[in-house]
């Protein structure tokens, strides 16, 4: 593995970038992204993007390279500050493909089990149980009611 | 004398002559078929998408987010799937949007229900702008009230922005969004009253009531929401309505008088067919329908059908919106609701010369968005930064939004217009349509009052912190304007009964034929004219093409 081979099947560096784009929360009750093994699933939709998906790839690259040289472990080797700060340069620096990166990684986070029962969201499709369906606020309605056309 | 019905069976396999045919199964053709049943005639709609089920809509998933971003996109080019036609607006600041299936674009819209008000149909008679309708509110009124019973409209009676009349339902629950946005513009002593709404607020017509399953432009699981495909096409095909789907209509055909005989047509499988009938009915949408009568050129109509006036395809209207969101401090549930169906304000919507501008516009509250929606936003709207500090910043949003959106009125310009592609074609060959369109200086200046006068009303409801989007790209959801009735051929393509200046026995029930936008959603007003022109033909039917 180098910094010219294709970034997407290397997982030890997917998985710490998605931790860089979605570290866990500091109270750890949210869990980084590189903690959830969705580094498959976002591989496989980045490459099934044919718009999207290679200005991933291209920026996943770069990133890489950058990274590998300033540690021969890469992105998951930069355990120090400087280092990381360094790549998440990087970042800021190319907001399109951060942008594009995004579009794959909130999906693929926000919609995990986890993260949904982190949220206080029932970790299920809103189908068929539903939600609770309030009432109209009988006050408003009043309002309203010495405006009506008769 | 129109032709008999036959066999269900028969006709389904064969191109066996029809009496009455429609190009498109979506809000307009749908409520046409089920009226035009009644004459008695054998009635065809040719339809180029599929039937859809409510067990494949996304909210039926997990990761309904994620497939309502793509195969359930409303954006067709995102889409890309078989039975779409690609659309270049690269020349257009506002993306057209629509859905292809039996159901049309009501599959996935908000089901947001206004009625136009009786002083959108005489625009230059009262600020002298655009063009009249050459029919007004009141011929439209009694189609109004068919079609809200036949989609099941949920409403609060007595809105003083119209003319009295009674939604066959209770108005929806607004959900915490809406009462807490609706409060600010009370606050300000702005108009608002609940939304007319195409979701069935409790059991009608074996429709189950909503659920509140989130935003309702995904399609409804629940079949809550009004779509043709389960309001008006089941009753059309007990009056013995036949349907059939995968057909994408290439051209219309005439005969030699000049009179439309049918049309040239793609199977499912991909085969050239022929389909002959008496009356051809036009119905799909304000891009669909001139690109079909660009389409079908002949030497009689060397500039397409119908375009004498040459005002086909001219004169498209969307209506721009501007998004204006809140950021609040008590939880509000954020998308568990229909989305777009809260309340509406009309504080602004007519003329006021000390504004800047002409016309007006109505505001619709909307709800939050679901999870991913959240942080897609939050990035865009830069609130929500990846790396440190996203959990804080993301928590602050989640559940905590709520909005309104503006919907303008456009008014219409013969340079904003719908074209051929001289590439581009669909997956059968036909040429593809093309948008060009230019936001005017006076939609800018409605824009930009609707948006800080918006941050007004969320302040006054208790928002911590505004944001605003002035111009909405993925917002063409209403196409109009592009085959607009009118009395004078020279300067409208259809009567004000509907049917083509040029060619008798041809119809136009959809979007294109208004003559201006209003600044509400329009399809209600779509579904009235449809049902008002099969009233007219059945009318009519002893001299229908004298």
């Amino acid at each position: 593995m180098n910094e010219t081979t294709n970034p997407l099947p290397d997982f030890g560096f997917m998985q710490a970038l998605l931790d860089v784009v979605i570290p866990a929360s500091a109270d750890g009750r949210m869990p980084g992204a590189g903690a959830l093994g969705i580094a498959a699933d976002l591989t496989d939709a980045i490459e099934a993007d044919r718009q999207l998906g290679p200005v991933v790839v291209a920026g996943l690259r770069a990133l890489r390279a950058a990274a590998l040289a300033l540690d021969p472990a890469g992105l998951a080797g930069l355990t120090h500050p400087s280092g990381r700060d360094a790549v998440e340069a990087q970042f800021a620096a190319h907001p399109m493909f951060m942008n594009a990166l995004l579009r794959f990684v909130y999906p693929a986070y926000y919609q995990h089990r986890r993260v949904l029962e982190a949220l206080g969201e029932p970790p299920r499709p809103p189908f068929p149980e539903g939600f609770e369906v309030e009432t109209i606020d009988p006050i408003l309605l009043q309002h309203l009611n010495s405006r009506r056309r008769t | 004398m129109l032709c008999r019905p036959s066999s269900r069976t028969i006709a389904r396999m064969t191109n066996e002559p029809v009496g009455v045919l429609i190009v498109g199964a979506g809000a307009s053709g749908a409520a046409f078929a089920w009226s035009i049943a009644d004459i008695g005639t054998s009635v065809l709609c040719l339809e180029q998408g599929p039937w859809m089920h409510q067990k494949d809509y996304p909210t039926n998933f997990l990761d309904w987010e994620s497939r309502a971003m793509g195969s359930f996109s409303s954006n067709p080019n995102v889409r890309g799937l078989a039975q779409d036609y690609p659309v270049n607006d690269v020349d257009s600041p506002i993306q057209p949007l629509m859905f292809n299936a039996v159901g049309g674009s009501t599959i996935l819209w908000a089901a947001h229900f206004p009625r136009f008000t009786p002083g959108d149909f005489r625009v230059r008679s009262d600020d002298g702008v655009a063009d009249d309708w050459p029919i007004d509110y009141r011929t439209l009124e009694p189609f109004y009230a068919t079609n809200d019973r036949m989609m099941g409209v949920s409403g609060l009676a007595g809105d003083p922005a119209y003319p009295y009349h009674e939604p066959p339902l209770p108005p929806l629950p607004m959900g915490k969004p809406g009462n807490v946005v609706a409060a600010g513009f009370e606050k300000l002593g702005w108009h608002w009253w609940p939304s007319d709404s195409a979701i069935i607020s409790r059991e009608y017509e074996g429709r189950s009531a909503c659920i509140n399953l989130g935003p309702c432009t995904t399609g409804c699981s629940q079949g809550a929401k009004a779509s043709t495909d389960i309001t008006y096409w089941p009753v059309a095909q007990r009056k013995g309505v036949q349907i059939r789907t995968g057909c994408r209509v290439r051209e219309i055909t005439v005969r030699s008088d000049g009179m439309a005989d049918g049309v040239l047509y793609y199977d499912h499988d991909g085969v050239l067919q022929e389909q002959k009938a008496e009356i051809v009915v036009i119905a799909c949408n304000g891009i669909g329908t001139p690109r079909l009568l660009l389409n079908s050129k002949s030497p009689r109509h060397p500039d397409g059908l119908a375009n004498s006036s040459g005002l086909v395809g001219k004169n498209l209207m969307f209506h721009p919106y501007a998004n204006i969101r809140g950021v609040f401090d008590q939880p509000l549930d954020g998308r568990r609701g229909p989305g777009g169906c809260t309340f509406w304000s009309h504080e602004f919507y007519k003329t006021d010369a000390s504004r800047g501008f002409v016309r007006g516009y109505s505001y619709e509250g909307t709800r939050g968005a679901g999870p991913v929606g959240t942080a897609l936003w939050g990035n865009v709207a830069g609130l929500v930064p990846w790396g440190e500090g996203h959990h804080d910043a993301y928590a602050r949003l989640h559940g905590h939004i709520a909005g309104i959106v503006a919907i303008t009125e456009d008014l219409p310009d013969e340079s904003n217009m719908v074209t051929l592609d001289s590439e581009l074609t669909d997956s059968n060959g036909i040429p593809a349509p093309k948008v060009t369109y230019t936001l005017s200086d006076n939609s800018r200046k409605m824009l930009a009052h609707a948006v800080e006068r918006g941050k007004e009303a969320l302040v006054a409801a208790g928002a911590v912190e505004t944001w605003s989007d002035p111009l909405m790209r993925t917002a063409g959801w209403h196409l109009m304007g592009t085959a607009r009735m009118g009395t004078d051929p020279k300067r409208s393509v259809v009567n004000e009964s509907g049917r083509a200046h040029d060619v008798k026995n041809l119809f136009i029930i959809d979007g294109s034929i208004f003559v201006t936008a209003g600044g509400v959603n329009p399809t209600s007003t779509i579904q009235a004219l449809a049902l008002y022109v099969a009233d007219q033909i059945k009318k009519n039917i002893g001299n229908l093409f004298d």
